[in-house]
């Protein structure tokens, strides 16, 4: 990144930094949160989707799995950070459960293999914990929404930082590589394996912590909640449709998802996902690239001229 | 009957024919004969309708087949047999070669083209009730070729009939192609068996590279390709 | 106790035709043009609303409308075909089981949603004078209407089978299976195959929705389910043969009921799924499988 890009950048995150303290509107500080959620699912589904390839329809067992061991861990009495952290490495143990006999098939299997499970969780999950679960009364006297904030920001600068990092390494061009002609990477000593279970492992964790960040923001959920499908979808369709495989794509995606939503609420409940399916079918029909790569086809359009 | 002018053909990015030009009379048996992955069974596949050509002009009577689908070149009157036969194994020989008569005008003389191929090929007729997934190579080409026989075309492409069969059948196979020739259908044959072609062949084309290097009747050719034996044969 | 057990059992046969003739639509469509439409749930869906609509506004029967459902859904399936699938024919196979996994899913999504607009979220079911009709033979009990759906998904199978097999349109469809390239060197338009597949899949789902809607319950969620239940079977029965899938698809009932009678209800609702994940991990061809997946 150039020096301009930096200033930017910092300039972002400054302003993210200082939302709470100038905007006392809760709503908007809640919506604030819910972009900075999305922006974290959709970039960590984005490691192993975009930048790996490997379709996973499962993400939102990751999501869950964070959810549920941070509640726990953290309704128990464990301190905020150890039960994120908790959260991250169950989601990861998930991940790897699953990845290890499932990358060992194609490429379709993987994906609704994925699906399976998070279906399986959903379920098992809700038949299990049918109960809501509440922070209780004396800790939601003091409950306070800006910590929560902050920590959904740190959460996804965290994610999209390690996706920067990971995708400018040696690693991440391995990860590519294997993305774009597994055998070939193979036969030059890169172990697609290896590489894909590390994208999936980094893409489980921060979609664990995420969900150990809703666990913390949330007053009171039904466990099941976080496993649903819909958080695996929308993830998948903020990638896509902000731009899959890039850092700054499901970014937009997440802004643009949150905007919409919240354009449409007073229209019709719900219409703002057809308008997205809509998009997101035309975004892999046309627009492979999404919205950076618009981007990048209307920059390079009026250079020429 | 079929004019090829300067086709330029593409795989993805890769061009993989340059220029070829050629040209297919009526009863003609014509041979393209080239080392492998000269572009002969690419030139084959652009005149089917399996691979669109990047330029140039194929013509077969009065027909611009340059944008045709594969499909609707068949019903021309242009039928290939791709390498290796490729026929459809879980089915019965019978339904092979049924499924040969799909286009309109072939169904209609379904019967009588039945027994013209039975005529040609005896072995057809005695196993046409298995699977052909159990017939033996040498079957499964002569297979390969009635099927593409059924259609009624008027000119045939066959892609190495001869390819992994044992020498004796050969000789039938290479037989049997003389006959279907004189029997009406023009024939296009792609084959690296250089000498078998040559004997069978009117005229015939040398492609390298992608780039027609020669042609002529088959008698002028056997005596340039004692030159060129070296890397021909 | 035996009693019991039998019943569930028989529940589960009844409810796994259902299940096969789900799957065998989805295996049609994916065995000859290898797209993986996830949207299938969502036609079965709305070949249930179809039939309940046609009910609750004009009387008609839902064993008499099913002509109505399969020409509802063969239309719906060429519309989203001529729309959206027909545009990746030409893709690589992994490309295409890719894409028509991603595009089938952003479908679902808005399919669901509309009709959630325009149904509302309420359960529905058809409840006709014979709905409550029961046949009792040994002690179990066989309730007619899903006896008679039974019925029917069996002969749609068979219908089906017999076009594969006898029609010269069916003989293509398998030809276009085997090898589309050789096929297309018959004269076949491999386009209109991908189309005649992809829309009989769809009216073979909305056959089986409109027997879900007299049977059993509909709403607009239930899509996603089915899909994962048509999967789970299509895997489970091996892709590339039509009765395995169809057995493939009672086995699934019998197995749910099974778990559901010894084991508990939680386990009766994802046994279908770690079974699949298990044929997938173990042996991804299936139980008959004919040809890899």
């Amino acid at each position: 990144m150039n020096r301009r890009q930096i200033a930017l950048l910092l300039l972002i995150i400054a302003i993210l930094a200082a939302l709470p303290v100038v905007i006392k509107s809760d709503s908007t500080i809640n919506l604030a949160v819910y972009v900075l959620l999305y922006v974290s699912l959709a970039s960590s589904w984005n490691i192993l989707g975009g930048f790996s390839g490997q379709t996973n329809l499962g993400h939102a067992a990751f999501f869950g799995a964070g959810t549920l061991a941070t509640r726990f861990l953290w309704l128990s009495g464990w301190n905020l950070f150890p039960s994120l952290l908790a959260g991250g490495l169950l989601a990861v143990a998930l991940a790897l459960l699953v990845g290890i006999p499932a990358f060992r098939l194609r490429g379709v299997y993987f994906a609704i293999g994925t699906l399976a499970l998070s279906q399986i969780l959903y379920i098992t999950v809700g038949n299990t914990f049918s109960m809501i679960s509440s922070i209780p009364a004396q800790d939601l006297a003091v409950y306070q929404l800006a910590p929560r904030y902050y920590l959904f920001l740190g959460v996804a600068l965290l994610t999209t930082g390690t996706g920067y990092v990971l995708v400018n390494s040696r690693l991440g061009l391995g990860i590519m590589a294997v993305r774009e002609e597994e055998d070939a990477a193979e036969s030059l000593g890169v172990s697609a394996l290896k590489h894909k279970l590390l994208a999936l492992s980094v893409s489980a964790f921060f979609g664990g912590l995420t969900g150990g960040a809703f666990a913390f923001y949330h007053v009171g959920y039904y466990p099941q909640l976080p496993f649903g499908i819909e958080w695996t979808f929308d993830s998948m369709m903020m990638a896509y449709i902000g731009g899959v495989g890039t850092i700054v794509g499901p970014i937009i995606g997440a802004v643009f998802f949150v905007i919409l939503r919240e354009l449409l609420a007073l229209k019709l409940a719900e219409m703002h996902l057809i308008v997205f399916g809509t998009l997101f079918i035309l975004v892999v029909l046309f627009l492979p690239g999404g919205f950076v790569g618009v981007w990048e086809k209307t920059r390079k359009a009026l250079a020429r001229r | 009957m079929l004019t090829i002018e300067k086709i330029d053909a593409y795989y993805g990015d890769l061009q993989s024919l340059w220029g070829i030009s050629m040209q297919v009379n009526e009863g003609e048996l014509v041979a393209l004969i080239g080392p492998n992955g000269a572009g002969k069974t690419t030139t084959l596949r652009v005149i089917s309708g399996l691979l669109k050509p990047g330029s140039g002009n194929i013509r077969f009577h009065d027909h611009n087949l340059g944008k045709e689908s594969a499909h609707k070149i068949v019903e021309l009157g242009i039928s290939q047999v791709l390498e290796g036969g490729k026929i459809f194994t879980g089915m019965s020989v019978l339904e092979n070669l049924e499924l040969g008569a799909f286009v309109g005008r072939a169904r209609k003389v379904k019967d009588a083209s039945l027994k013209w191929v039975y005529q040609i090929f005896p072995r057809l007729e005695e196993r046409k009730s298995q699977r052909a997934g159990t017939l033996s190579g040498g079957e499964r080409q002569m297979l390969a070729i009635g099927r593409a026989l059924m259609s009624k075309p008027r000119l045939l492409l066959l892609d190495e009939p001869s390819f992994g069969l044992a020498p004796i059948l050969v000789e039938h196979m290479f037989e049997m192609i003389k006959e279907i020739n004189k029997q009406g259908v023009t024939v296009l044959l792609v084959e690296q068996n250089v000498r078998a072609a040559l004997e069978l062949a009117h005229r015939a084309y040398v492609i390298e590279n992608g780039r027609i290097a020669g042609q002529g009747t088959a008698k002028d050719l056997v005596s340039f390709e004692s030159v060129r034996s070296a890397y021909l044969a | 106790m035996f009693d019991a057990l039998a019943q569930n059992l028989v529940y589960g046969i009844l409810v796994g035709a259902l299940y096969g003739l789900a799957a065998v639509g989805l295996s049609l469509v994916f065995g000859v043009t290898k797209f993986l439409n996830v949207a299938h749930g969502e036609f079965l869906m709305f070949g249930g609303y179809a039939s309940f609509w046609l009910f609750t506004l004009w009387k008609v029967d839902p064993f008499v409308s099913l002509p109505a459902a399969i020409v509802f859904l063969l239309v719906l399936g060429a519309v989203f075909y001529k729309l959206l699938f027909g545009r990746m024919v030409k893709l690589t196979e992994a490309e295409k089981i890719q894409n028509t996994l991603l595009v089938g899913f952003g479908l679902s999504l808005i399919l669901q949603n509309l009709a959630l607009r325009f149904w509302t979220a309420d359960t529905r079911s058809i409840t006709t004078f014979y709905s409550g009709a029961v046949f009792t033979f040994a002690g179990v009990r066989f309730p007619i209407v899903r006896l008679a759906s039974m019925g029917i998904a069996f002969v749609a199978v068979v219908a089906l089978q017999l076009f594969l097999r006898r029609t010269y349109t069916g003989k293509a469809l398998r030809a276009t299976v085997e090898n589309w390239e050789a096929a297309t060197l018959m004269g076949i338009d491999i386009q209109r195959v991908y189309l005649l597949s992809f829309v009989m899949g769809a009216a073979l789902a909305g056959v089986a929705g409109a027997l879900v809607s007299v049977g059993y319950s509909i709403d607009p969620t239930m899509g996603m389910g089915w899909t994962l239940k048509s999967l789970v079977v299509m895997v489970l029965g091996g892709l590339g043969s039509i009765t395995g899938t169809f057995v493939g698809g009672i086995i699934l009932g019998v197995t749910e009921s099974a778990t559901g009678y010894f084991l508990s209800l939680t386990y009766k609702e994802v046994v279908g799924l770690v079974l699949f994940i298990l044929v997938l991990i173990f042996r991804p061809q299936g139980l008959f499988g004919t040809k890899e997946g």
